[in-house]
């Protein structure tokens, strides 16, 4: 007994030393502010988009920043990660950037579950400078507060590209009806289509207007001009719910495209003509096309190539390249009643409207520095350090005071988002799922004059079917969003 | 409690009901030092990891936390899916505590037989050493073990766990996840939309797996005994090109294949060139040709491995066998069905189930030739996906992980009662020795 007595003790003994071996505290997952001793620095990982390094941007930004605050204790490093890296996944559990820049969707999808914080807009640089609309597109409704969560940089919408060498020598005479010295069918949608269709009659191995017509952001235009929208609004907050697609008079639209197709080859039907734009613009097979203007440069080097190939020193066959390529906005009127064929003289109009989006600054709820962080925001989106993303980027900038001596693409670009022709990517996380059912439906649509070709059947000859093909997406995008959200 | 628990409580000795209550404290009354130490701190440390957290976890694991984080406000706050990992590790460690208090019993009675046998008990190291050659098997296999039952089996579970409950849509953290027990497997059947497509998908995803189990099986059957052929001039050369098939990465395999058929690459091009229309091969009206080039594409990409495997098996065929079945009349027809077919088809049963696995799960041939459709009847799905993709879509694309993760358990169990039921009738595994 004894000896059972003895032991019990010792167990004990044992226990109560492996007990108290450290009660150990489990660490918060929400971000607060570590404390910094004075004489290491505050390092800020920054997540800017491949352009910007590629091209040398996000160096002269850190430089910049870093020599500016070198005296404050905030040094700014590039974050290494992928542009589109999941800071829901990986922010939470300490890693993913400080400060990242996205387009306003991908951004304010993070907003939604406060991924990223929202910011005193009022005491950055650029408050005054950026007008409403650029900023709407940060904007995030929570509780009836408004709040935002980013802070814009530059806008894009899609854009005309074309080689002017090849404008019709007489189009001044012959397509400027109005004579305000451009071409009609840089103006309305029926003339283009009518070039299009005299570029394939004398030639049907060239085509006028090209695009992958499955693509909502680059065929916007059928989408978006006749009445329909994306989400609607509730409460002055976007509202995934009532999904638009099909609103208004979007058949109109849909039946352009269709219309448009025709005079296309099946490359539009899948992504054949967004990866041959370029090339195929240079050897003027395409009169032109579409695509965002951080694509210039592509279109540049491709025909600088073609003309190199053709026998042309570089520096030659680059400034020839620059000055024949221009880039332009989409004609800024459709036909109301979507029928691209009629003459332009006696159509009745209404505006074009594209899908655009704004590119911008926001901070990770986990970073532990939230004031350096607004400083490195107040820096980037600075006077110079826009002017200097212009320069070397070629961007069209949101704030106003950059883009009155930046050029006309800022001013055409800001010009349409004040007149609403520019339509912004809803800033909800919702907005992921409207590309897969568009694609699919616009894709189909754009097949229909190929069926013909082939002797089958056409799927959209009447109003009823292209209609019952928008409601489709409508409801293909609702259940994506809602079926099965619980 | 088990026999060994009964069997401790019943006998009346001193060490054995001390170690009955302390683990270890027995094998110290019996100046089992070391042993005794070792169990003694063992319990001590899970005691200690029961007070400190692992009380905690269990709670966790059952509730998924009930104060939610504010990332806006830096305010902590618990994050399911961590509790859920955190629980099932709790889990784990109650059953390992059990196992070796098992052990522990196991021990005493042991000892406490030797003790009245009038023999000395082994100090600790010979009693170790005496393990280890007595029961090497579980020396050499507790690695391999424990890997599998982190890297495999953790996993799987938690997998599960996940489709019992609402995490994704809008329930991923900081936001909580809850259980919701059957919901989802009901919202499968239940949904009229869901169950159409998870039938219309499982039907082709059967299909799929048995047309191009087959067809890779015997594609590469085929070839390497074309490939054996004494007649076949410079075999090894000819040899080289399945394998550089191999050798390219599939998805580059697979994209290179997208280009080959989409209407921008060359086969649309020479069909236009000589005055034909363009085909969609791949696209939303393509319906079987789509399905038939992804099992062409799939047996691009596969029918190398099963051509290597069976020229390794057919490299241990007994000539003697072809020569007595000539000798009594038999046609090559006969000779490759009665001899090589089921000698091949034995030694790679196993290989056919996995591949038949790997057809069924195939994620990466219809992701690449044909993602991005969403097709009228299908719900966020199109008629080549399998329920693989499906699966993607709906979790990744979608975030609805917990249907996901039902999903995803449905395949497992089609899969493993498939796998199982096809094995265990086979002369592989009835007839082990037969070919040996």
């Amino acid at each position: 007994m004894k000896q059972i007595i003895r032991m019990t003790a010792l167990a004990l003994a044992l226990l109560l030393l492996c007990a108290g071996c450290g009660r150990g505290s489990s660490a918060p997952t929400g971000a607060g502010t570590a404390p910094v001793g004075p004489s290491e620095p505050i390092v800020l990982h920054i997540l800017e988009n491949d352009t910007a390094k590629a091209e040398g941007y996000l160096d002269a930004l850190i430089a910049a920043f870093n020599e500016a605050y070198a005296g404050k204790g905030i040094q700014a490093v590039d974050a290494n990660m992928d542009e589109y890296t999941d800071l829901a996944l990986n922010g939470p559990y300490g890693y993913g950037p400080d400060v990242l820049y996205q387009a306003n969707d991908q951004l304010m999808k993070y907003a939604e579950d406060r991924h990223i914080l929202p910011l005193a807009i009022e005491e950055l640089d650029c408050y005054e400078s950026t007008p409403e609309a650029a900023w709407d597109a940060f904007r995030l409704s929570v509780d009836g507060s408004v709040y935002f969560c980013g802070v814009p940089v530059n806008i894009q919408e899609p854009m005309l590209f074309y080689r002017e060498d090849m404008m019709p020598e007489n189009w001044q005479a012959e397509w400027d009806d109005d004579q305000n010295g451009t071409a009609d069918f840089f103006e309305n949608w029926c003339d283009l289509y009518a070039y299009s269709a005299s570029i394939r009659e004398s030639d049907p191995a060239r085509y006028g207007f090209m695009a992958s017509l499955n693509n909502l952001y680059l065929a916007s235009p059928f989408m978006l001009s006749y009445g329909s929208y994306i989400f609607g609004e509730k409460d002055g907050a976007v509202d995934p719910s009532d999904v638009g697609f099909s609103a208004g008079n979007a058949v109109n639209g849909l039946s352009a495209l269709r219309q448009f197709a025709a005079l296309m080859n099946e490359g539009c039907i899948d992504d054949t003509i967004t990866l041959n734009r370029y090339e195929k613009l240079a050897d003027g097979s395409y009169f032109c096309t579409v695509s965002t203007p951080d694509t210039y440069s592509l279109f540049v080097g491709n025909l600088a190539n073609h003309y190199m190939g053709e026998g042309m020193g570089e520096d030659e066959a680059r400034a020839r390249a620059e000055a024949n390529l221009k880039m332009i906005e989409l004609p800024a009127k459709m036909p109301a009643d979507g029928d691209l064929s009629q003459d332009s003289a006696g159509a009745q109009w209404v505006d074009t409207v594209v899908m655009g989006g704004v590119n911008g600054y926001g901070i990770s709820s986990y970073t532990k520095h939230r004031e350096a962080c607004m400083e490195f925001v107040d820096f980037a989106t600075g006077y110079e350090m826009i002017q200097t993303r212009v320069e070397m980027l070629g961007i069209a900038p949101t704030r106003q005071d950059v883009a009155q001596v930046s050029g006309d693409t800022a001013d055409m670009i800001f010009d349409s988002l004040a007149s609403g022709r520019i339509c912004l990517m809803p800033s909800v996380k919702a907005v992921d799922q409207i590309w897969t059912p568009t694609q699919t439906v616009m894709g189909d649509v754009a097949k229909d004059p190929f069926r013909a070709a082939q002797g089958e059947p056409q799927k959209y000859g009447t109003t009823e079917a292209l209609q019952a093909a928008l409601e489709t997406i409508d409801k293909n995008v609702y259940d994506a969003i809602h079926t099965l959200a619980g | 409690m088990d026999l060994l628990f009964l069997r401790a409580a019943r006998t009346r000795s001193a060490p054995v009901r001390a170690s009955l209550c302390v683990m270890g404290l027995g094998q110290m009354m019996c100046r089992q030092w070391v042993k005794g130490l070792l169990y003694l701190a063992a319990l001590g440390a899970f005691l200690a990891y029961l007070v400190i957290m692992g009380g905690a976890d269990i709670a966790g694991f059952f509730t998924l936390g009930t104060h939610e984080a504010d990332p806006w406000l830096g305010t902590a706050g618990d994050d399911s899916i961590l509790m859920l990992l955190r629980g099932l590790l709790a889990f784990g460690i109650i059953i390992a505590v059990i196992l070796l208090y098992r052990s522990n019993l196991r021990d005493i009675l042991e000892l406490d037989r030797n003790i009245k046998a009038g023999l000395t008990p082994p100090p600790f190291v010979k009693s170790l050493r005496s393990f280890f050659d007595r029961k090497f098997y579980v020396a050499a296999l507790a690695l391999p073990i424990a890997g599998v039952i982190v890297f495999n089996v953790v996993p799987i579970v938690f997998m599960i766990l996940i489709a019992f409950t609402n995490y994704g849509g809008n329930n991923v953290p900081p936001a909580l996840v809850d259980w919701v027990g059957l919901e989802n497997f009901g919202r499968i059947l239940a949904l009229t939309e869901i169950k159409d497509t998870f039938f219309r998908i499982l039907i082709w995803n059967v299909i799929w797996a048995l047309s191009s189990t087959f067809l890779n099986y015997f594609g590469g059957l085929g070839l390497a005994l074309l490939l054996n052929k004494k007649c076949v001039k410079g075999r090894r050369f000819w040899r080289m090109f399945p394998i550089l098939a191999y050798a390219v990465p599939g998805f580059i395999t697979l994209l290179a294949f997208k280009f080959l058929f989409s209407y921008g690459g060359p086969i649309n091009y020479y069909l236009t060139q000589a005055g034909r229309n363009a085909v969609g091969f791949l696209d939303i009206d393509a319906g079987i040709k789509a399905r038939l080039i992804g099992l062409g594409v799939n047996a691009w990409t596969s029918i190398p491995t099963s051509m290597l495997l069976a020229t390794g098996i057919l490299s241990n065929m007994r000539e003697d066998l072809y020569e007595a079945a000539s000798i009594d009349g038999a046609s090559k027809w006969q000779q490759f069905l009665k001899i090589t077919l089921p000698f091949v088809v034995f030694s790679t049963t196993p290989v056919l189930i996995t591949n038949f696995i790997g057809n069924f799960n195939n994620f990466g041939v219809f992701y690449f030739l044909r993602g991005g459709l969403y097709m009228d009847g299908y719900f966020l799905a199109s008629d080549t996906d399998l329920l693989i993709n499906w699966l993607y879509n709906l979790s990744i694309d979608n975030n609805y992980y917990s249907i996901g993760a039902a999903v995803s358990l449905i395949i497992f169990i089609i899969t493993s009662v498939i796998s199982l039921s096809v094995y265990v009738r086979s002369n592989a595994y009835r007839k082990e020795d037969t070919f040996r």
